[in-house]
């Protein structure tokens, strides 16, 4: 329970500081340091144990579902870095609440740093992957916070974006790699993973794995090649800088390497993903850091230097190197944070970190400049300081490590990141504090409050006690940490500031003396530098982002250019494929029925309805013609049917097809005559190209499965029909049997759906008549010139003739529909196309005084009549539509048949009248309203009455 | 042919909206002068209604009614609730950006709760033909609403383009089930999949079939490559009607996914797997990546849909290993997990969107949320739920979401699959914490201070607050999904 405690308090300080902060500063400060203070206690309390060797673990149910625990587990590695953050948090703590200026906001600041720690203690004590995971995110977001905190300086947004960015994303890749591990060890508790060794190295997924993991830790402590982040964090303020830069969270990469040490080094890969990465990163930082102007510059890349300089020791995978990259993190936390604050306290005092415009600050203060000069002295690794030690032991090991069977490279390169080590520290310190004094700081340089040099001096403290005293101050916990990292192997070695003459030594004096060199021909040096290449990374990364962006921007345009054309010709292109694969996947034999033979007729037929349809996709764009093609398309469709017997078919065909080119005509009236102007072939030839590859193979496509279709055998429903149509329904017309009677109940809500759609045309066309759209149309002129002879006398006087002779082809129609091909809506058709002749010939306005017809009324009339049939059926305590018919005789007619279904045939020819000429109706009112001609009141425009009339008169 | 009395009990809460959807029009013909008010309260009434029926009539059991036409089971009325939740909360996030642009006709919230009962078919077919009634009803009511603007020109064009694209899309799907009907003489998913375990389908009219099924499913989830539709619909549609279609239609189309795929035909969930799985991973590619490139928030979170999306195909495309089917329940309960997640981080993204929007502005893009910080630092906090949430950083829900969906996806082997996953997220994070930086770290524009009725404050709060307590304790709704769904299997 303590474990959990311990990792909680700092989150529940962090709630504190940003309310105490009215209690002035100095409580806010208290607070924040108070909640620190008690998890080191706590974890204090746990170290006789841990120093015993045990493992403390604490674990309970979180998300069973994942298999996510929320367990902790403390072992020495886990305390020692929990140790480090809660030490040298509580010395950022003390040191920031003297260095935040009054106008910083300081209670945010102590949250966010709180926020922080609590995380970092979650990363080193989690004991389930996932959770350490949701823990290292978090210590990724608020470092971006931290890094952000002073919002006002530009390059503090950016260098917390780009901090977050690179360290976010190796983060969501380390998730990957976790997620694999955890598969392969079958648990998500690291305590497990830490003893399925052999199974994850035996896994063909271990170095997919291990590339994830290591893109997470390479990120986080910013590894070459994703250094690059590290110095643009600088901006944020020092504390931020000492305690995330240089103590801890960079750390945290380090750490989680440390942790997997056990289970995943010792394999070639690791060797050389670790190790050659560790040694590259530490030789540029080391080399671009002798020529950072910057203090915090300079700290920045020595600091990724060390941190490469561990991870190659961690590469080496032997247990030595281990104890020498654990020791190596406890001193360079050390000595770093100390140079860190150190470096703070310059700027805060100077007013400038430029190492150009420093030097000589010996005298002006001497606490700062002595604590610089030991820290310094550790890192660039002289005895007898704690530098020294751990450097002699890295150099040690990197001579007995041979890279690609080349036994001298890595020492050389070592020792080679040795020199510009010393180099630079001593840059650090001569060209600060020594040299002559100048008078132009921007303040008045003097030693700091004590508050701001105690944490430092504190450290510099160890760094000397370590250094001289190595077994004794620091052995025991070297010893167990170093038994954590190393999952207890047994190791021969110990820590003293003394070993012999050793290669070592000697690789170690040479960098000495190199690094000494450099700094004394430094203007030489450093003109060789800028004579160089420099590939910054800074504007890599920017480059990265703006080709991701160009990229982005060209996949958006490319497919989403706004063209309803391009995305049915992606929608369709996948339809097409999709339908292919299928095809191909299976078995996909021809039928084996016998085909029909092919009559002439039929063949001239097929010819003109693939003519037809050739023609309208060529004159879409002429709507006129292209409706008047269609039209043919229908009849030829029509004639099909007929040929394959089905008249009845053939007579619907045709009256709709008749009624529905008369309709769009008279729409048409109002709409433009061509379509709009699209690009010519010539134009724009892939898109048509496109277009009509596209066409042709989805044509293909559909012939394809209609020809597998048609050409196979199976029984279809029709038989059923045709075998109970005269029994069931008292009728020899199946088509209109089952219209009226088995499927009854679907032409009834037919034509429903029909009088509902004509009503909506009715309140489109009207509520056109009003507002805006009227008084556009009010505005409009036909767009085509009209014939002067309106209503032609030929036209008027044939039609007139027709209309009886329509109407009773209608009722003949109706009345024989039951048993021949005929019924309720094809008779419908006909009447409707009668009187829609009249009213073309003789024109609305004299038609419409004639035709006194609600049709309003007569589509309701017509659906009441349906469902009164159908109801009467329930009164009758049958099913709702059950029809009955009997015989009758009439004189003159003869015998004919009455069954229900003819009432209910009788609805739908209401219906249906009522509908297309309530549509016919109202385009015409609508063309009255724009013609520019006077209603016309006679049949005809020169009308033969009136003229002879005259002549009489 | 006796006709037998339905049990009308288990559609009680469909047969409710469809007469108050009859009740609200009619109420809003003749109360003319009320009608905008009486219509909204009436529709969230009906909605409240509604659940309260669900929860009464919910009977935990697999029941059919109508036919075997309509199932009632756990997992049609978790997913109802879920779609009343979000349908409730999108109208009440949107109604006073429609009154601000004075289209808050009572029409608008009979379309939404037509679009409702749509849904609710949906999730309780048992049949091909109540699935697609159920579909059109839906689809009909959002391209109507998608182009209530009528004085926009751009949304008139998006739905236009939503109409035709759609119209051809429930063509394929129709051609898909017709085919499917074809191989296996039955349009009901049990007797489907009766036939298929008997192997008495014909395999290439199935295999045609289910291709189109897929496609038109894909279709409605907006996947890759049938999202066409999407980056213009969410950009076209007022922003209020886009807060609706990208929360409870995912909901719905996730319900028709798993009926229609696992209910149906997950005898060859091999089959369909492969194709999700090619969908899926072109999707969390090609989503990612374009968002990236976005200035227009609402285009920016139209590709995150898609993505989405992707991921929550993962968790469907996982259930199946090589005819092993232990993994089945946790894959199909960590999708379904995901599309509640997704709808309630959508639910709150737009609706920061219309909280910053009001009279004679549309807040839109990225710009727009500059320096949000500054004009209220407690709504800013809640988009930085969302956005971090919709990137999957942890602690958040949709990082559980995206775990639960890649643990499937590793579970069944398809690693290649989880890391590819992983990366595009990666790249995903990108353009979401680019919100975030114009939020803290850029000054306002317009340092107009934000109005927002009350409900709607109290109401987004505690959507974002969801957002990050659903992401630390997650458990609950995650074993609410994996008990439904096992209940309902």
């Amino acid at each position: 329970m303590s474990l959990a405690l311990i990792v909680l308090l700092p989150f529940i300080g962090a709630l504190f500081p940003a309310l105490m902060i009215r209690a002035g500063r100095s409580a806010c400060a208290t607070t924040a340091f108070v909640f620190p203070l008690l998890a080191l206690v706590l974890l204090l309390a746990q170290a006789p144990a841990v120093f015993r060797g045990e493992v403390l673990v604490a674990a309970w149910d979180w998300v069973p579902a994942l298999g996510l625990q929320a367990g902790f587990f403390l072992d020495g590695l886990g305390m020692f870095f929990a140790g480090l953050i809660l030490g040298i948090g509580l010395l950022v703590i003390v040191y920031a609440r003297f260095y935040l200026a009054k106008s910083d906001p300081m209670g945010v600041f102590y949250s966010y740093l709180l926020l922080f720690q609590g995380a970092m203690v979650g990363v080193v004590l989690s004991d389930n992957i996932l959770l350490l995971l949701v823990f290292w995110e978090l210590t990724s977001l608020s470092s971006f916070l931290l890094i952000g905190y002073w919002k006002h300086l530009p390059e503090g947004r950016q260098g917390a974006r780009m901090a977050l960015t690179v360290t976010g994303a190796g983060g969501l890749a380390m998730i990957a790699g976790m997620l694999i591990l955890g598969d392969i060890a079958g648990s998500w508790n690291l305590s497990d993973i830490l003893r399925n060794k052999e199974a994850i190295q035996a896994s063909p997924l271990y170095v997919p794995a291990l590339v994830l993991i290591l893109a997470g830790c390479f990120t986080k402590s910013a590894q070459f090649p994703f250094h690059f982040w590290l110095p643009h964090a600088m901006a944020a303020p020092t504390p931020v800088s000492a305690y995330l830069h240089s103590a801890t969270m960079v750390k945290a990469g380090l750490f989680l390497m440390a942790r997997m040490w056990p289970v995943l080094a010792g394999t070639t890969e690791w060797f050389y993903l670790v190790a050659t990465t560790g040694l590259v990163t530490m030789l540029v930082a080391a080399g671009i850091a002798l020529f950072k102007d910057d203090l915090k510059g300079l700290l920045a890349y020595s600091t990724v230097s060390h941190l490469g300089l561990v991870t190659m020791l961690l590469g080496f995978g032997t247990p030595l190197a281990a104890v020498a990259a654990v020791f190596h993190i406890l001193n360079h936390a050390t000595f770093k944070a100390a140079l860190f604050m150190n470096a703070g306290i310059v700027d805060h005092e100077a007013g400038t970190r430029d190492i150009r415009r420093l030097g000589g600050l010996l005298q002006l203060m001497p606490i700062t400049a002595t604590l610089a000069m030991v820290a310094g002295a550790s890192m660039a690794g002289l005895p007898p300081l704690n530098g020294f030690l751990s450097k002699e032991m890295m150099l040690h090991e990197a001579v007995d490590t041979r890279w690609l069977g080349n036994g001298w490279i890595v020492a050389a390169l070592a020792t080679l990141a040795a020199c510009f080590s010393v180099a630079y520290s001593f840059r650090y310190i001569v060209h600060v504090f020594f040299g002559a004094r100048r008078d132009d700081y921007p303040h008045a340089p003097h030693d700091p409050p004590a508050g701001m040099w105690l944490p430092p001096a504190l450290l510099v403290v160890l760094v000397v006690a370590i250094g001289l005293f190595p077994d004794s101050v620091a052995g025991p916990l070297v010893a167990v940490v170093a038994r954590a990292v190393t999952g207890g192997a047994v190791m021969d070695y110990h820590l003293a500031l003394w070993h012999g003459f050793t290669p070592a030594l000697g690789l170690s004096a040479i960098a000495v003396a190199v690094g000494l060199g450099a700094l004394v021909a430094y203007r030489r040096v450093r003109a060789l530098w800028q004579a160089g290449p420099h590939p910054e990374a800074k504007a890599m990364f920017d480059a990265f982002i703006a080709g991701a962006a160009a990229l982005a921007r060209a996949v958006t345009h490319g497919l989403h250019n706004g063209s309803l054309q391009r995305y049915l010709a992606f929608a369709l292109t996948a339809f097409t494929l999709a339908g292919f694969a299928a095809f191909l996947a299976a078995p996909h034999a021809a039928g084996t029925r016998a085909l029909l033979p092919a009559h002439p007729a039929a063949i001239a037929a097929w010819v003109l309805l693939v003519g037809g349809c050739a023609l309208t996709v060529m004159l879409f764009r002429r709507r006129v013609l292209s409706v008047l093609v269609v039209g043919t398309v229908g009849l030829i469709v029509c004639l099909a049917f007929i040929y394959l017997s089905a008249p009845d078919l053939a007579l619907t065909q045709i009256s709709v097809e008749v009624a529905t080119v008369i309709l769009i005509l008279l729409a048409l009236y109002f709409l433009p005559k061509e379509g709009p102007q699209s690009s010519s072939v010539r134009a724009d030839p892939l898109r048509h190209l496109r277009d009509g590859v596209l066409a042709i193979v989805a044509g293909i496509g559909m012939a394809g499965a209609s020809w597998a279709m048609l050409t196979r055998d199976g029984s279809s429903l029709s038989s059923y029909y045709l075998d109970n149509s005269v029994s069931g329904g008292g009728g020899t017309n199946v088509v209109n049997v089952i219209l009226v009677d088995f499927r009854g109940f679907d032409t009834f809500g037919e034509i429903t759906v029909l009088g509902i759609a004509a009503l909506a045309i009715y309140a489109l066309l009207d509520g056109a008549l009003f507002g805006r759209t009227g008084r556009r149309l009010g505005a409009w002129s036909p767009d085509r010139p009209q014939s002067a002879d309106r209503h032609p006398m030929i036209m008027v006087v044939a039609t007139r003739v027709m209309l009886p002779l329509a109407m009773l082809v209608g009722a003949y129609i109706f009345l024989r529909g039951h048993n021949q091909p005929g019924g309720g809506f094809i008779a419908a058709l006909v009447v409707s196309i009668a009187l829609i002749m009249q009213y073309m010939a003789s024109g609305f306005g004299w038609a419409a005084q004639r035709v006194k017809v609600n049709y309003h009324a007569m589509i309701g009339l017509g659906v009441l009549v349906a469902a009164a049939t159908g109801i009467g059926a329930m009164v009758l305590d049958q099913p709702f539509l059950t029809s009955t018919f009997g015989h009758f005789h009439l004189p003159l007619v003869g015998e004919f048949e009455l069954a229900s279904a003819m009432a209910f045939d009788t609805g739908v020819f209401l219906t249906v009248v009522g509908a297309v000429m309530l549509a016919l109706a109202n385009l015409s009112r609508m063309g009255r309203w724009t013609s520019p001609y006077t209603i016309n009141t006679g049949a005809m425009d020169v009308d033969p009455r009136a003229a002879s009339g005259k002549e009489q008169g | 042919m006796n006709f037998v009395v339905p049990d009308f009990y288990p559609a009680a809460a469909e047969i409710f909206v469809a007469v108050m959807a009859l009740v609200i029009m009619l109420a809003s013909t003749f109360a003319r002068s009320v009608a905008r008010n009486l219509a909204y309260l009436l529709t969230q009434a009906t909605l409240i209604a509604a659940a309260f029926i669900t929860i009464f009539t919910m009977e935990g059991e697999v029941v059919h009614t109508f036919s075997n036409l309509f199932i009632s089971d756990l997992l049609g009325d978790v997913l109802k609730l879920m779609i009343y939740f979000s349908t409730a909360i999108a109208l009440l996030y949107g109604r006073g950006y429609l009154a601000d642009r004075k289209i808050d006709k009572p029409e608008y919230y009979l379309l939404a709760l037509l679009m409702t009962l749509g849904m609710m078919v949906m999730v309780t077919a048992n049949h091909m033909l109540p699935m697609y009634i159920g579909l059109e009803m839906m689809s009909l009511a959002l391209y109507t609403m998608v182009a209530f603007d009528r004085d926009s020109a751009r949304s008139t064009e998006a739905a236009m383009k939503y109409f035709v694209l759609g119209a051809l899309a429930s063509g394929l799907l129709l051609y898909g089930m017709s085919m499917v009907y074809g191989a296996t003489g039955t349009l009901e998913f049990s007797g489907v999949a009766q036939a298929l375990y008997n192997q008495t389908a014909n395999q290439t009219v199935l295999m045609f079939g289910v291709v189109f099924l897929v496609a038109g499913i894909c279709f409605k989830l907006g996947v890759v490559p049938f999202h066409m539709w999407v980056p213009d619909v969410y950009q076209g549609a007022p922003t209020a009607v886009t807060l609706v279609i990208a929360t409870a239609p995912k909901l719905a189309a996730f319900a028709m996914a798993v009926r229609l795929l696992i209910w149906a035909l997950f005898d060859i969930a091999e089959e369909w797997q492969m194709m999700l799985m090619l969908v899926a991973a072109a999707s969390i590619v090609l989503g990612n990546l374009a968002a990236i490139a976005q200035q227009n928030i609402k285009r920016m979170l139209a590709y995150s849909g898609i993505s989405h999306m992707g991921f929550m195909l993962l968790g469907l495309l996982a259930g199946v290993v090589e005819g092993d089917r232990h993994f089945a329940l946790n894959a199909y309960s960590s999708a379904m997990f995901y599309a509640i997640s997704y709808v309630i981080m959508s639910l709150a993204s737009f609706g920061m969107l219309i909280l910053l929007s009001r009279a004679g502005f549309e807040a839109e893009n990225i710009d727009d949320f500059k320096g949000l910080n500054k004009r209220s630092s407690w709504y800013a906090l809640m988009m930085l739920f969302v956005m971090f949430s919709m990137a999957g950083v942890p602690f958040f829900i949709g990082f559980f979401a995206k775990l639960s969906v890649l643990q499937a996806v590793v579970a069944a082997g398809y690693f290649w699959l989880a890391v590819l996953a992983v990366v595009m997220s990666v790249i995903g994070a990108f353009y979401y914490l680019r919100v975030v930086k114009v939020m803290y770290f850029d000054e306002p524009v317009d340092s107009s201070p934000i109005h927002a009725a009350p409900e709607v404050r109290v109401m987004l709060s505690a959507n974002g607050l969801a957002i990050a307590a659903l992401g630390l304790a997650p458990q609950a709704l995650m074993s609410l999904c994996a008990f439904a769904l096992l209940r309902s299997l």
